[in-house]
């Protein structure tokens, strides 16, 4: 082992340039692996521990299972249960300022960022320990007074005696500072202390708490007490506060998921680059693995001695790839550190890495070169001891349409079947099988494609051209397997591309149907439970009553729990919600929906609710609510377009009063009547608008504008597929640079009968941009179907779009795959040039 | 007993209309310390003999008798284990693997055989300061001229003790007094190492080296010489068979 050990670094480092670019893909995918999983937990900490800090104060937190508000009169049951000594209840949800209303900070941004914690004065002096660097705590009575943080007051300049504006669901709520306290660290917001009562009317929930905080008495068994107050409230309560911070960590989920994905994209792509490279590397030193048979070498040593130079590869590449990823997240922390200070007021420590993060980088660096490697040791065992005695000329391949490529063609007819099927599942197994298909078809396929485009490439390479044409078609295997390098990259390229434009235009039409009306009321944050002030109905009432205005609906929103899953609850109003505005419906019958909806307990999910849950129509479903379990039953499947990427449920405003008495409204949608002024309709809109600053008024055509802006931030998805093309052109480098090698005796000649060193470049080109346009064209067709895969599956939880891939996108792809093939030539077309003939000559 | 036996040795390649017979029933014995060159035109087999002699290659019928052990039937490992103790291999074009240095080089059959490699590397050394090139030891092939590579090829082939070496074409890629020096080499490996040489060869006057020379046609053996009397071939006369035979 320590001979072929020796052997394969001596081999690796005798071609710098070709390991370098081969190792490069392997440090690349395991570094983005590491290095996400090692900021991701870090910010995790920073939550949690913010979380953690603000129940540790106290011995007991319990709040709803589904995190919204409950009877007040709760707290005296907690009160009541042997070993609790204080009991202070509260009412904390976060609330988002508008822009008016935000506070000025010193350093010139604005803070409109709040967590209010509506207490009683009494039980909450007791019970939490609230130091102050100013003024006072509440008392009892107050009202119209709040305490605010220390750091709000060093940012912001604020202080005692200072008047504050909240927005509110009667429209805007005035408070004098009265205190400012110490040392409470909600996670991205500034703490609010005010009166209990001043809290419920500024959400519109009078007579509702959502936290209950407890000290036990002395001597108490904490776990005992604890379980005797969760058994005192029954079920639908639990330990732990309802704090923000929450959509934070479900956030972090999801962006190490999307992280950790790219990882092992990039990762399985560096696996690819490595086969192409030990592909021609058993075929450039098949005279090496000759002699060593004819010596006596057995086909299992040959078999290690190739296997070890590519594990090897993968051992140093996967070591550089952990150190790069922990840099690579030290360094993403270190830019994050004053943003996470600035906007959630967060002290970020070091990268935390858990152990199974290098095991993770382990298993896929090494598992994936060792897989790569495989293939190619596996053809080296079979290199015959004769090969050492035969003299060292090119190999000619003569390809027919043999065996192989029959069973392509059934492969790939057979993948176009699955496509007819219209099932998802079946075409994704399509695409595998196409795939395959055309791997087995490509070299007979590349005798005509080169033909095709041989005659077009003549007209820019008049004489090497032709050079070209007859070196892709006297090695079609080779040329297959290096054009599958732009043919999966461009692939991946398409697909994604054609997967975010199909999107957009998906988005653009949900936003017509769900947000369509003439007019709307937009809460400050689009994520309708994100801190927003609902209003109460005297809103939508205004709004109702203006000349000129037609049907009116508005939304309204809180939580759930069905089983242990969140589920966000939209409340509609079945009669005027239709008449204005729509779900897009993927299972129901629209025309009936809404009067479904309207009767008894009627609930409708949206696509990525019944899709992780395998939730369809006419199930039933029971729900936790603050007023007990309750039955639902699933009249549909649909969504809108502001909780598209959210698990959500849509129930009638009458049962979300009943069961969760949740009434304010979080959004107003209205229509004009047809002929009325729309001049003096906007202005009497816009004046109502006034009075409710938590809400910002729109016309349809402006708010198109303003979500046109939301929809760009996709256009940073177009990021990734750069991101994802640099791989595929290390891969495409990486192949002609070694057929350029491996040429060299053929270069060499080439240059002693009369070839300038342009020529030979050129010809390298030439040949580079036959084997992209060859790869283009496997890619565009394979990138078009993986489009319309990743489509159907978006549709199949519940994202209706339908598929859309313009012919610009595909004139780009073209463009892109032939930009590949001249860049990915750069390189070896210098080397070819460069050549010293007489060196090249006796090359062997 | 011979060290190399072939009886009835037959070797086709191809099928059909486009058959070829490269070894025709060719019968050869080989004594041991035998220096033995084989001649022909073009296509008369002497490459092919080489390969079924080294079990390189399996013939379509016939026999091969290598130091009392029949090769035919044998497997690959078996084969692959006998190339690594019985037979030594000089290849035209050297074979040398670029990355390893002389002495790395000449060990590979040690090593390829189990021995500990610090053990093979002074065995390796021993053979290269015997071919006189002991101020080579640590030079890759791409800083040797042709004839030290193909020395330390030579040694290569010696360094595991077998008692047969084969030499195919030898002095194909070497200047005239670089292939003397080979010849000469083969020659010393014959006489004073007690080594049964086979070499196959195009060259009369490499070829004269030899103390017996078998002449191919048409797979085969035509004629015969040995040494004369003054313990050389005459190379002239070894031109005329030749000629003749063309």
């Amino acid at each position: 082992m320590t001979f072929q050990i020796k052997l394969a670094l001596r081999y690796l480092r005798g071609r710098k340039l070709r390991t370098t670019l081969t190792l490069f893909a392997v440090v690349f995918g395991v570094m983005i692996i590491v290095g996400f999983n090692g900021v991701l937990p870090a910010m995790k900490q920073v939550i949690q521990g913010n979380m953690a800090a603000a129940v540790e104060q106290v011995d007991l937190t319990v709040s709803s299972e589904t995190r919204g508000s409950f009877d007040a009169a709760l707290a005296d049951t907690v009160r009541q249960t042997p070993g609790v000594a204080l009991v202070a209840p509260s009412l904390v949800r976060p609330l988002i300022t508008p822009s008016s209303q935000a506070i000025p900070a010193k350093d010139g941004t604005a803070v409109s960022s709040f967590i209010v914690r509506g207490v009683e004065p009494e039980s909450a002096g007791q019970v939490l320990s609230v130091s102050l660097a100013d003024g006072r705590f509440l008392q009892p009575g107050d009202t119209g007074v709040l305490l605010i943080s220390n750091k709000l007051a060093q940012d912001t300049g604020l202080g005692v005696g200072d008047t504050l504006y909240l927005p509110a669901a009667s429209g805007l709520m005035e408070f004098t500072v009265v205190g400012v306290t110490l040392g409470r660290p909600p996670l991205g917001s500034e703490e609010l202390f005010m009166s209990l009562a001043d809290a419920q009317a500024i959400y519109n929930l009078p007579g509702q708490i959502n936290t209950i905080e407890a000290q036990f008495a002395p001597g108490s068994d904490a776990a005992t007490v604890r379980q005797a107050v969760l058994d005192q409230l029954g079920s639908g309560y639990q330990l732990g506060g309802a704090e923000a911070g929450s959509e934070f960590a479900t956030a972090l989920e999801a962006a190490g998921f999307v992280f950790n994905m790219f990882g092992v994209v990039a990762v399985a792509l560096g696996g690819f680059i490595i086969f192409i490279t030990f592909r021609t590397i058993v075929v450039e030193r098949r005279r090496d693995i000759g002699m060593l048979r004819a010596i006596g070498a057995g086909r299992r040593t040959i078999l290690a001695l190739v296997l070890t130079e590519s594990v090897l590869l993968g051992v140093i590449g996967t070591v550089l790839g952990m150190v790069m990823g922990v840099l690579l997240a030290s360094g993403i922390l270190v830019g994050l550190r004053p943003i996470m200070e600035t906007l959630l007021h967060a002290s970020v420590g070091n990268p935390s890495f858990a152990p199974y993060v290098f095991v993770l980088a382990v298993v896929m660096g090494l598992g994936v070169t060792f897989l790569a490697g495989l293939f190619p040791a596996l053809a080296a065992m079979r290199v015959s001891p004769l090969e050492a005695l035969r003299p060292s000329l090119a190999e000619v391949e003569r390809r027919r349409a043999g065996r192989s490529a029959i069973v392509g063609v059934v492969l790939v007819v057979v993948s176009f079947l699955t496509l007819l099927t219209g099932n998802v599942g079946l075409a994704t197994l399509g695409i595998v099988l196409f795939m395959a298909g055309l791997a087995l078809i490509g070299p007979a396929l590349i005798y005509p494609i080169a033909g095709v485009f041989g005659g077009l490439l003549r007209l820019i390479f008049a004489r090497e051209g032709q050079i070209a044409q007859g070196n892709l078609t006297r090695q079609p295997g080779r040329a297959t397997v290096t054009a599958s390098a732009i043919t999966i990259g461009l692939a991946l390229l398409v697909a994604l591309g054609g997967l975010i434009a199909s999107l957009l235009g998906g988005m653009n039409g949900w936003i017509e149907k769900t947000l369509g009306s003439d007019y709307l009321f937009i809460p400050q944050s689009l994520v309708l439970g994100g801190g927003n002030i609902g209003a109460g109905p005297q809103l939508a009432e205004a709004v109702r009553s203006t000349p000129g205005i037609g049907a009116v609906t508005t939304l309204r929103q809180t939580t759930a729990k069905v089983d242990e899953t969140d589920l966000q609850l939209i409340g509609l109003d079945p009669v005027t919600y239709p008449q204005v505005a729509g779900l897009i419906v993927s299972d129901g019958d629209e025309a009936t929906l809404y009067d479904a909806l309207g009767n008894g307990r009627s609930l409708i999910v949206n696509g990525i609710f019944a899709a992780q849950n395998g939730v369809k129509r006419g199930d039933t479903l029971v729900l936790q609510t603050p007023e007990g379990p309750q039955t639902y039953q699933v009249v549909g499947v649909g969504g809108d377009f502001l909780n598209y990427k959210l698990a959500t449920g849509y129930i009638s405003q009458a049962n979300m009063a009943a069961d969760f008495n949740e009434t304010a409204d979080l959004l107003v949608l209205a229509d004009q009547t047809v002929g009325a002024d729309t001049a003096q309709v906007m202005a009497d809109l816009q004046a109502i608008a006034r009075e409710y600053p938590a809400f910002t008024f729109y016309s349809s055509s402006e708010w198109l504008v303003e979500i046109g802006k939301t929809l760009q931030s996709f256009n940073a998805m177009y990021v990734l597929l750069v991101i994802l093309a640099v791989p595929s052109l290390i891969a495409l480098i990486n192949t002609l640079a070694i057929n350029v090698l491996e040429r060299t005796r053929e270069i060499g000649t080439l240059r002693a009968v009369g070839a300038t060193r342009r020529q030979v470049g050129r010809m390298i080109t030439a040949e580079s941009l036959l084997l992209a346009a060859t790869g283009t064209v496997f890619g565009l067709l394979a990138g078009v179907w993986l489009s319309y895969i990743l489509v159907g599956a978006m549709n199949m939880i519940g994202m209706i779009f339908s598929f859309s891939f313009s012919y610009v996108g595909i004139v780009l792809a073209v463009a892109v795959g032939l930009g590949f093939g001249v860049i990915g030539a750069m390189i070896p077309a210098r080397q070819a040039a460069k050549m010293d003939i007489i060196r090249a000559l006796a090359y062997e | 007993m011979s060290i190399v036996k072939t009886e009835q040795l037959t070797k086709v390649y191809g099928e059909g209309a486009t058959a070829v017979t490269a070894l025709n029933h060719l019968n050869l014995d080989i004594q041991p310390g035998e220096f033995v060159a084989v001649m022909g035109p073009s296509g008369c087999g002497k490459s092919t003999l080489l390969h079924l002699v080294g079990g390189l290659d399996q013939p379509t019928s016939g026999r091969v008798t290598l130091d009392g052990q029949d090769l035919s039937g044998m497997k690959d490992d078996d084969l692959a284990r006998m190339r690594r103790r019985r037979v030594g291999l000089v290849f035209q074009f050297f074979n040398l693997i670029p990355v390893l240095t002389a002495v790395e080089n000449v060990a590979l059959p040690l090593i390829l055989d189990g021995t500990k490699q610090s053990e093979a590397e002074q065995r390796a050394e021993s053979w290269l300061t015997r071919i006189g090139l002991s101020d080579r030891m640590a030079h890759r092939p791409d800083q040797l001229s042709g004839g030290q590579q193909q020395r330390v090829a030579i040694a290569r082939a010696l360094v595991a003790e077998p008692p047969l070496l084969l030499a195919d074409e030898p002095t194909g890629n070497l200047d005239s007094r670089a292939a003397d020096e080979i010849a000469v080499l083969l020659r010393q490996i014959s006489e004073e190492w007690q080594r049964t040489v086979l070499m196959v060869t195009h060259d009369p006057r490499i070829a004269a080296h030899a103390g017996r020379i078998v002449f191919l046609k048409d797979g085969l053996v035509v004629d015969e010489t040995r040494l004369s009397s003054n313990g050389r071939h005459e190379e002239q006369q070894v031109r005329q068979k030749l000629e003749v035979m063309s």
